[in-house]
């Protein structure tokens, strides 16, 4: 009898476990979905703000297609104008039109300066770069541990923080492998953009790294749409502006 | 004179509400993201230069034999681009115009030209023409490009200048893969050379073509280019960058000239074309670590660059042309000399083998969008070399405030030591609007 019930248990373990990993990735999946769709186009100011007080403030025209494409064209200040970066899965590029040629550039650099990095600006689906290994319930939230898939990823671990019922990050804090704290991001405002997007239009992020430092990411006008692969390579980086 | 002011006071001006409106509250005016068929943009920008003269150096002989100067010199400097685009449906037209203004001991000077003044065709989103003055800017390195067969030569010393091209014609055709190759383009190009056209690229009369044959293969940009046409010898050329981790890229360039030819001085002071096929290389690497420490280090070498014997010929010949002067008055040699410097003794980075080492650091004691830097270049042939240490601030939204100085290092007969200054200290504010 005991050995049937150490059985029936050892099956239950056994067949937990996997089904618990198959939720964890299904869920994450909603995550990303629910933030934006696979193929959008989207309009967001990025603003830092200093201790001080002191703002600067940067507007970009975003286009994203599949699980590891996204580019980004700069439309404000005069000073950034006309800059664009783009992200094939874990090639970065930057072009700055006084320089003419796309540089190649890094997840952790900064293109703008402040807390958000290039890894934070050309985000691409948490899928795509993330396994879930753990998710723990935290009663109206799930909280999900994640390990990056590869050494490329710009943060080797995440604990997302999501809404039960909304299926929305509410907080994610993101990791170095030794669980050094590199940044927090805070999702807010949740607002129906239109064609059943209804996702947070701010995202606000700090960092330890950073003391008194803030930035802040608002969205706009997220659309679904498709695009052409060729969208996403070198030679079409100056050309971005013709998509909007 | 009076132009500089007038930028002097715009930048006065515009400064002070700047800093003063720093701290309105933040907002995303939806207005910002509607596009409008035109773009009207431009900078502005003042930059005094102090020079440290090095009065014994060939190049100051050559430059001030009749207008001796002191230990140093002032040089006031301004520069306005404009900007400008209109787009219907897939076509598009863009300019960009650039003047420099300058004011030294010589007097004052201006120069005005279109940079760029182009219309484009786009028809699909795999295929663009364009046709007019465009700058094309191939390659991957930072400080050279020895594959960047129809541009300007870049300054090495300010690679990232505005840089102002060439009328030519010029397509993109793009593809897009599933598998190891994802991006496939090639960029033919037409760049003609007549009276009035171009005629400061080469020989006369010619039309050249060029092309570019870009691959995105195994996550490395790799491109193959080549041009022929007369005005220039063949050349032919590859590049390539890769990122072998997300924080280390590793890029580099060949090209090999068909026919280079060069006018060296032999030890006598007789001038001679030398004609001979040529290689050129540039390999580097770019490193950015955990504290945001970008390392830029480049390698490169050019065979058409003179060797150190032909540059030691060049500095004798012009002493001696100084010392005749000095004697006679006569300044046939040092005109002479003047023309052989145009002809390429006198650009930058003249000789044959090269090293580029970049460092800068981001944001240091947590103070924004301030970046201090320090550049080196070393000519590997003479062991002669400058400094450039840079402080740079963009906290103020299209501002740029730029300080930075050049410290030359070098014996005689050195390319660096023979520099006409022996220092450089300059101030850069420019405005976007």
């Amino acid at each position: 009898m005991i050995k049937k019930i150490l059985l029936i248990c050892l099956m239950i373990v056994s067949m937990a476990c996997p089904a618990f990993a198959v939720d964890g990735k299904t869920l994450l999946e909603q995550l990303d979905r629910n933030l934006s769709p696979e193929s959008y186009e989207s309009y967001r100011k990025l603003i830092n703000i200093e201790p001080s007080g002191a703002k600067k403030e940067f507007t970009l025209f975003t286009v994203k297609k599949g699980v590891d494409k996204v580019a980004s064209l700069f439309i404000a200040p005069a000073s950034e104008k006309g800059r664009s970066t783009l992200r094939v899965g874990d090639n970065m590029w930057l072009n700055i039109p006084n320089i003419g040629k796309p540089i190649r550039i890094t997840s952790l650099q900064s293109v703008v300066g402040g807390v958000f990095n290039n890894a934070d600006i050309l985000q691409l689906d948490y899928t795509a770069e993330y396994d879930v290994e753990k998710v723990d319930e935290k009663g109206s939230e799930s909280l999900l541990y994640l390990k990056a898939k590869t050494k490329t990823v710009a943060y080797d671990k995440l604990k997302i923080w999501a809404d039960k019922d909304k299926k929305l990050p509410t907080k994610i804090e993101c990791l170095t492998e030794a669980n050094m704290l590199i940044k927090t991001l805070y999702f807010k405002e949740v607002k129906d953009f239109g064609g059943g997007i209804v996702r947070p239009a701010v995202i606000e992020t700090d960092s330890p790294l950073y003391k008194g430092y803030k930035s802040v990411m608002i969205f706009a006008k997220i659309k679904k749409k498709n695009f052409k692969d060729e969208v996403f390579t070198l030679p079409y980086m100056p050309n971005l502006e013709s998509l909007r | 004179m009076k132009r500089l002011l007038l930028i002097f006071l715009f930048f006065t001006v515009c400064l002070i509400p700047t800093i003063a409106g720093a701290e309105e509250s933040y907002t995303f005016d939806l207005g910002e993201t509607e596009k409008k068929p035109y773009h009207v943009g431009g900078y502005v920008e003042f930059k005094p230069i102090l020079y440290g003269l090095d009065r014994e150096s060939a190049f100051y002989k050559l430059r001030f034999f009749n207008n001796p100067r002191g230990h140093n010199l002032l040089e006031a400097n301004g520069r306005i681009q404009l900007e400008g685009s209109y787009e219907k449906n897939i076509f598009r037209i863009y300019a960009k115009t650039n003047t420099d203004l300058k004011s030294s001991y010589s007097g004052e000077s201006e120069r005005s030209t279109f940079y760029e003044l182009y219309g484009s065709a786009k028809p699909s989103s795999n295929l663009k023409f364009d046709v007019g003055k465009k700058t094309m800017k191939w390659g991957k390195g930072y400080a050279w490009n020895p594959v960047a067969f129809v541009d300007r030569p870049k300054d090495p010393d300010d690679p990232e200048q505005a840089m102002e091209g060439y009328i030519l014609a010029t397509a993109d055709y793009i593809r897009s893969f599933d598998g190891p190759l994802k991006t496939f383009s090639f960029t033919p190009v037409l760049l003609p050379v007549y009276d009035h056209v171009n005629d400061d690229f080469g020989n006369n009369n010619k039309l050249n073509m060029a092309g570019r044959f870009y691959f995105l293969l195994y996550d490395t940009d790799i491109d193959l280019m080549f041009m022929t046409g007369g005005s220039r010898p063949d050349r032919y050329g590859f590049d390539f960058s890769r990122n072998i981790t997300t924080n280390f890229e590793v890029h580099g360039e060949y090209a090999y000239f068909r026919n280079s030819r060069k006018n060296v001085l032999d030890a006598t002071g007789i001038p001679r074309q030398i004609e001979k096929e040529a290689h050129s290389f540039l390999v580097g690497i770019r490193h950015l670590t955990s504290f945001d420490l970008t390392t830029i280090i480049e390698f490169y070498h050019s065979d058409a660059g003179f060797t150190s014997d032909e540059m030691k010929n060049f500095y004798g010949f012009i002493n001696r042309g100084y010392d005749i002067y000095q004697s006679t008055g006569n300044t046939n040699a040092l005109a002479q000399a003047q023309q052989l410097a145009e002809s390429g003794y006198a650009r930058a980075n003249a000789m044959q083998n090269y090293i580029y080492v970049r460092f800068s650091q981001k944001e240091p004691f947590d103070i924004l969008y301030f970046t201090p830097s320090l550049t080196g270049m070393m000519n590997t042939d003479d062991q002669s070399w400058s400094l450039t240490p840079e402080l740079l601030y963009t906290g103020i939204t299209n501002w740029e405030f730029r300080l930075r100085s050049g410290i030359i290092f070098g014996a005689r007969n050195s390319d660096f030591g023979e520099k006409q200054n022996d220092y450089r200290i300059e101030l850069r504010v420019g405005y976007y609007f």
